[in-house]
This record gives structure tokens, C-alpha cells and sequence, in this order.
């Protein structure tokens, strides 16, 4: 049986859980470009925000956030670079090289923007699934023109469908590996490569199988549309949304 | 006369590389039939049956279905002949259970309230209605074949076509899933069973045809043919070599 992730989609009956795709997919698009705009004011109150819509949602947090282990890595190293990089009043010099205040101010606010778009990320992972997300992509890319919707539609459910038997099968050739004490040989790329030829070669023979069951399912591209399930919120969380995401870019 | 259900003249299938898949297949399949396909692994079973609904295009030959060529109308010979692959995993493309078995019937566009009221009723045959928002990812590996099994009948195939369908199963998984092929060959459908191991199936199965080399060595009874198995490297069922004839799991 396969884990579950902290970007899993679970099953609930919060706010979020309830309102309609199309609406949560807007407005997280919108604040996630709205809030490179943002300074500590207002990102405390989007992470307030979010806070109240975790506990809404049943979620523990802190008890996930070791799934985020690599990306607050990524967040430190970014602070750091930021404190280093940025000119300004030295806080302390070490081996020549100047922490400044200006640059972990700097730092501080846009890892606090990454983290809370991150935040946001999760949050609408786990309240949506995967087919009404397609379903969403399918129905704001249609007056686009010279775009497939609908294939387009079909490749992100396919990819989201596929990533854990992906990630799965990278764990068998990784176990397989180990058994034959392959992790003693500790030249990365050596590894990678060893990794990514046999994950490669199932992929494929995967990718192959599944195009034969969607034919032998009659696939079209001409399908029934999708349908979608309205809250009745969804004008009260719209209008929230473009308020928040004035305070954002005002504040 | 009787026209045959579906009539295989002359086949032949030679693959890209110029290696032959299936030599002058000659075969008629009558309603109502529970046939086992046997043969060792490249024997040329699941070329065969690919070429039942149209999956692959025979080099020479043909293939009717009612005496029409399965070419004539690729959707409907894809609709009336169903066809459960051995890897399940790789033939779901819905991210909840309700969704897989949608799949066929979006393809086909069919109204959306005839689809949620047919996908409810397979799933209760089934057994699977109680699982119908999870993600397939999260299922068993028997609760798996039953779903890819679920997401066949749901398009009312006449003929339902098995490749390996006990690979990886336990035995309550096999079970399950022989319960499942004895019900539907009871409701009036053909069943064909591509095997190498037919322990548990064989004394449902009316007729019994051998492949070897890509073509069929013999086909007849099960009866009149199990002792011959073990010349052909397929493994006789134990009932058999103990002198108790063939004899069913279940009772």
C-alpha cells in the first residue's frame, strides 16, 4: 500500500474541502503572485490565515513537517545567501565575508514568502483532488485559444496519477541496489546514474502499458465534461481572496 | 450455420525488431465459452490477445467480431470485448476508485447521470462501494485487479478478455478474484484466461488452448488435455498428478 504524503489529497468536509476548484485554484494563483509584493505585515496575516484553515482542516502541521525537511533546507540556504549577498551594516564578519542587517531582513521576508506559498501549496493539495484539479485546468485553459485543454488536462491527471508509482519504483531499484551493497560505492553521480537507467527502462515499459489500457478503454480525447460541485461560498471567499490579496501588495 | 462470436483467420504478427509474436492462428470463439490460454512466458498468449480488440494490428489475417471485422468499428469491438491486463497498477488512470471506473464511460460520452448511477452499481457487485473515494495508489493488490476489473464491466463487454489474472495475488486475493470470473462466466459472458499457471481455473474453463512458439499446439476439453501440459512447460494442476483428475478450488 501506498504512503501518504503531505500532498496527498485527503478526504474531508472542511470550507476548502467544499468549495468549488475552479475558485480555490484562482485564488491561490493570485496570492501566490500577489504576496512578492508583501512585507511582514501582511505575510503574518496570510500565515494567520492559513493557520485557521490547517486547524479547519484537521491538519497538524508541525507533526508533517518533516516531509518538508528538504525544502527548509532549501529556505536556510536561501537566508543565508541573501544575509551574505546583500550590502548593508554588518551584523559579524567570519573568514572575511559580512553578515548584514539589511540582508537577513531581506532573507527573512522572502523566505517567509516561499514558505507561505508553500503553505498555501499544501493546503490546497490536500483539500483537492487530483481529477477536479484537471477539471479546473481543463475548464479555465478552454477559451485560450490554439491550446488542447483537454489533453492538456488529461497529461497533468496522468502525471499527478503516476508520480507515487513513479517514486515507488525508484524506491524497488534503490532497495534492489542496496541488497547487492551498491551504497558503498559513494560517487554520487555514479549513483544517479545506476538510479535513473532502470527507472528510466520501467517508466517506459509503464508508459507503454498505460497507453495500451486507456486504447483498449475506447480513450478520446472528445470525453463527457467534467462537472462541478458549486458550495454556495464561493462569492464570500472570492471577495476575501481579492481583499487579502490587496493587503498583500498594499501593506 | 452458427457464425462464431469472434473468427481469427490466418493470423500473423511480426514485431518491428522482425521477430515473429504469432504464427497462422486459426480459432473460433463461440458465446458463452470459458477458455484458458496456456502457454510458457513468450509463447505468444498476450500478443493474441491484444489483437482481440485491436490493441495490436496483425502483420496478416483477420479477425471479425459477428462476422464484421473488429477494424470496421474499433470502439465497439473495444466496448464488447474488455480486456484486463496483468500489471494492474499500470492500467489505473483515475486518482479515486469511483474515477477509474468512470474512465471508460467518459471515454464513450456517455451522460453524466448514467455514469454515476452505472459505476455505483459495479462498484456495489463488486464489492468496491465502500472504497470509492479512495486513490487506487492506497488499494491492495487484489482490491486492484478487482477495480481494473470494475473499470472493464462497467462498459458491459460481451467477452472479457484476462491476462494473468492471479500473478501477485494471495491466496485470498486469488479467491476473490476466481469468484469474480466464475460469477461473470455465469451471467452469460465469455471468458478468456491468458495463464501459465491455471491451477485455479482450470476446471471452471470449458476448452483449453495451448500456444507454443506463437502457435496454438493443441485445443480441446481440459480434460482430454491436462496430461499433455508438461510437454508444453505448463505446470499440471496438482489434482491431476495425484490421479484425482481436475478438481475445483472452490466449492
Amino acid at each position: 500500500m501506498a504512503e501518504l504524503t503531505l500532498f496527498t489529497y485527503r478526504k474531508g468536509d472542511s470550507l476548502l474541502h467544499l468549495l468549488d476548484v475552479r475558485c480555490k485554484f484562482i485564488l491561490l494563483c493570485l496570492t501566490s503572485i500577489c504576496i512578492f509584493k508583501a512585507h511582514f505585515s501582511s505575510v503574518f496575516l496570510f500565515i494567520f490565515v492559513l493557520i485557521f484553515f490547517f486547524i479547519n482542516c484537521r491538519i497538524n502541521l508541525l507533526k508533517n513537517l518533516s516531509g518538508l525537511a528538504f525544502f527548509l533546507l532549501l529556505l536556510v540556504l536561501m537566508f543565508i545567501s541573501r544575509s551574505v549577498a546583500l550590502p548593508g551594516d554588518p551584523v559579524f564578519t567570519l573568514f572575511d565575508i559580512s553578515v548584514t542587517k539589511q540582508g537577513m531582513t531581506d532573507g527573512a521576508l522572502m523566505v517567509s514568502r516561499f514558505f507561505t506559498i508553500m503553505m498555501a501549496g499544501i493546503l490546497f493539495s490536500i483539500t483537492t483532488r487530483p481529477a477536479s484539479l484537471k477539471n479546473a485546468i481543463q475548464w479555465l485553459l478552454k477559451p485560450v485559444p490554439f491550446v488542447p485543454e483537454k489533453r492538456v488536462a488529461v497529461m497533468v491527471s496522468l502525471a499527478l496519477t503516476f508520480l507515487p508509482l513513479i517514486l515507488r519504483q525508484a524506491n524497488q531499484v534503490s532497495d534492489a541496489q542496496k541488497a547487492r551493497l551498491g551504497n558503498l560505492n559513494k560517487n554520487p553521480v555514479k549513483k544517479i546514474v545506476r538510479l535513473s537507467i532502470p527507472l528510466l527502462k520501467k517508466t517506459f515499459v509503464s508508459a507503454d502499458n498505460l497507453a495500451f489500457a486507456m486504447e483498449a478503454r475506447c480513450y478520446d480525447e472528445d470525453r463527457t465534461d467534467p462537472e462541478f460541485h458549486l458550495s454556495g461560498k464561493e462569492g464570500l471567499f472570492f471577495i476575501g481572496g481579492l481583499v487579502l490579496s490587496a493587503c498583500l501588495v498594499l501593506y | 450455420m452458427k457464425t462464431p462470436l469472434i473468427k481469427i483467420e490466418n493470423l500473423n504478427h511480426s514485431f518491428s525488431d522482425g521477430t515473429c509474436g504469432i504464427r497462422d492462428i486459426c480459432l473460433c470463439i463461440d458465446p458463452e465459452e470459458f477458455i484458458i490460454l496456456a502457454g510458457r512466458n513468450g509463447s505468444g498468449k498476450t500478443t493474441l490477445i491484444r489483437h482481440f480488440n485491436g490493441l495490436l494490428h496483425p502483420s496478416s489475417g483477420k479477425i471479425t467480431l459477428n462476422g464484421n471485422s473488429i477494424f470496421k468499428d474499433i470502439n465497439l469491438a473495444r466496448k464488447k470485448i474488455g480486456m484486463i491486463f496483468q500489471d494492474a497498477d499500470t492500467q489505473i488512470v483515475g486518482d479515486t476508485v469511483f474515477d477509474e471506473v468512470a474512465f471508460g464511460l467518459e471515454n464513450l460520452k456517455i451522460e453524466r447521470q448514467y455514469i454515476t448511477k452505472k459505476v455505483m452499481q459495479v462498484l456495489k457487485q463488486l464489492h468496491l462501494d465502500h472504497l470509492k473515494d479512495r486513490s487506487p495508489a492506497t488499494l491492495s493488490g487484489g482490491e486492484k485487479r478487482k477495480l481494473a476489473i470494475a473499470g472493464i464491466l462497467v462498459m458491459e463487454p460481451d467477452i472479457i478478455l484476462f491476462d494473468e489474472p492471479f500473478s501477485n495475488l494471495d491466496y485470498p486475493g486469488t479467491l476473490s478474484i476466481l469468484e469474480i470470473l466464475i460469477d461473470l462466466h455465469e451471467s452469460g459472458r465469455t471468458i478468456i484466461v491468458a495463464a501459465h499457471n491455471m491451477e485455479a481455473i482450470i476446471a471452471h474453463a470449458t476448452r483449453l488452448i495451448i500456444m507454443e512458439d506463437g502457435r496454438i499446439k493443441k485445443d480441446g476439453p481440459p480434460k482430454d488435455l491436462v496430461k499433455t501440459l508438461e510437454r508444453f512447460g505448463i505446470k499440471e494442476p496438482c489434482s491431476s498428478r495425484l490421479g484425482f483428475g481436475i478438481q475445483p478450488w472452490q466449492n
